[in-house]
């Protein structure tokens, strides 16, 4: 495993683990879910440059939009769920619940 | 909400279905599965009552962050062999972490508990689709990579999942809630075959498909949302709750009707890979969940309890005929005579 493997696994990792068991507040949960995707856009840009596929060059572009659609669409959610439940705090959503 | 959102919203949902279903290369593949769930987000959150939102807000977290999985076990899979085909996922700990994130977008049970409560927060349309059309493409890259899969977790998984949705469906009396947890025991179904015959898999899926999709269109024609509306529709559309009693029975997967299909096949294919005991096993659990099945059946016909009744007795209004639920009533209880054409044909 190389360094560089070895960097963006555990910045996957870690911030995966953040958005697990760290459940106070909504925007961290956003916030955690940001750096998963940027870590995996720096694997995404190492891999054409490792393997020498240039045509590859496209794909991290691509990931980058959606991840940018994906945390627009997160904090579209955290202003509606902040204006119903009075917080953004993840305890509070709890109606469903059977 | 603006008349042209709702066409663009139907255009997506297709779109990334397709996208998903008819790609080769994992990154496509992602990008179907973002375009998914960003479409169908404004349909959950449609009526802006809290319950939708928070319904929205837990589908958002649990499906971004399954995706963010599924797309990081194909960059650990092409760090490692160097390839982005779906059919080719030979790396074992991405064959493990696409197991865990496809898991979790499907519902299975290790990471079942966002799916009831999303449901109840949904309207029965969007739950409709929730359940059907939104697990089509996670279980179409599942089939594409069964033959590097676990068979050892995805049968624990299996049996869990049956086991699980019918215990914790017992004690429901909102139907949406019920539905999910059918849902999930009939994953458990789909996923303890995956392995060994991905077209009998694929086989249930579509029958699936076409029974809960009647069941939730008569639901959603009689505003059937708890067990006590139910109990009173039966002067507002007798022939509908009679159909709807032999749809639910159909669901349960009783022989003359269509859905012991699935089961008759899955059985005997798990008999013939020598796995006895999780067939035995799998068979027992699913009479968890008939009684639930039983319980809504019970309640879609005259049958009453013996005591006064509470409700309101509901007016029979005529409303015309919906073709769409009578085709799929037909279809969900009538298919079993044809059960070899149809296995021919998946």
């Amino acid at each position: 495993m190389s360094p560089l493997h070895l960097s963006f696994c555990s910045a996957f990792v870690l911030s995966g683990l953040g958005l697990a068991f760290h459940r106070t507040h909504l925007v961290s949960a956003l916030l955690c879910l940001e750096s998963m995707m940027l870590s995996m856009f720096v694997g995404l840009t190492m891999w054409p440059i490792e393997n020498q596929t240039p045509s590859f060059t496209m794909v991290p572009i691509i990931m980058l939009t959606f991840s940018a659609c994906e945390a627009g669409t997160g904090l579209a959610i955290l202003v509606a769920s902040t204006r119903t439940h009075g917080s953004d705090h993840l305890h509070n959503l709890s109606l469903l619940q059977c | 909400m603006n008349p042209h959102t709702t066409p663009v919203l139907a255009i997506s949902l297709a779109l990334g279905t397709t996208i998903t279903i008819s790609s080769n290369h994992w990154v496509l593949a992602w990008t179907g599965l973002e375009i998914n769930t960003l479409a169908i987000i404004p349909l959950i959150s449609k009526s802006h009552h809290p319950r939708a939102v928070e319904a929205a807000t837990k589908y958002f977290l649990t499906q971004a962050a399954a995706s963010a999985l599924v797309l990081f076990s194909s960059i650990t899979n092409a760090w490692a062999t160097g390839q982005w085909d779906i059919t080719q996922l030979n790396h074992p700990t991405s064959c493990l972490l696409l197991t865990a994130a496809i898991a979790i977008k499907l519902g299975l049970v290790p990471f079942h508990f966002w799916f009831p409560e999303v449901l109840q927060g949904s309207p029965l349309m969007t739950a409709l689709l929730l359940s059907t059309l939104m697990k089509f493409p996670p279980l179409t890259l599942l089939l594409m990579t069964s033959k590097s899969l676990n068979p050892t977790l995805l049968t624990a998984m299996a049996l869990a999942s049956a086991a699980l949705g019918g215990w914790m469906g017992l004690n429901q009396t909102q139907t949406r809630k019920i539905l999910a947890f059918s849902s999930i025991s009939h994953l458990g179904w789909i996923a303890i075959i995956l392995v060994y015959n991905p077209k009998l898999a694929l086989l249930t899926f579509y029958l699936y498909t076409i029974m809960t999709s009647a069941v939730f269109m008569a639901l959603n024609k009689i505003k059937a949302l708890n067990l006590s509306t139910i109990l009173t529709s039966w002067t507002k559309t007798p022939m509908l709750n009679a159909t709807l009693m032999l749809m639910l029975l159909s669901l349960a997967g009783l022989p003359p009707l269509t859905g012991f299909m699935p089961k008759w096949l899955i059985i005997q294919e798990l008999i013939k890979q020598e796995m006895t005991p999780a067939a035995m096993a799998i068979a027992m659990l699913s009479l968890l969940s008939l009684f639930f099945y039983l319980r809504l059946a019970y309640h879609s016909t005259i049958t009453l309890p013996p005591n006064s009744s509470n409700h309101m007795k509901q007016w029979y209004t005529s409303k015309p005929p919906s073709t769409p639920t009578a085709i799929l009533a037909s279809l969900s209880i009538l298919l079993l005579p044809l059960s070899p054409m149809i296995h021919a044909i998946v």
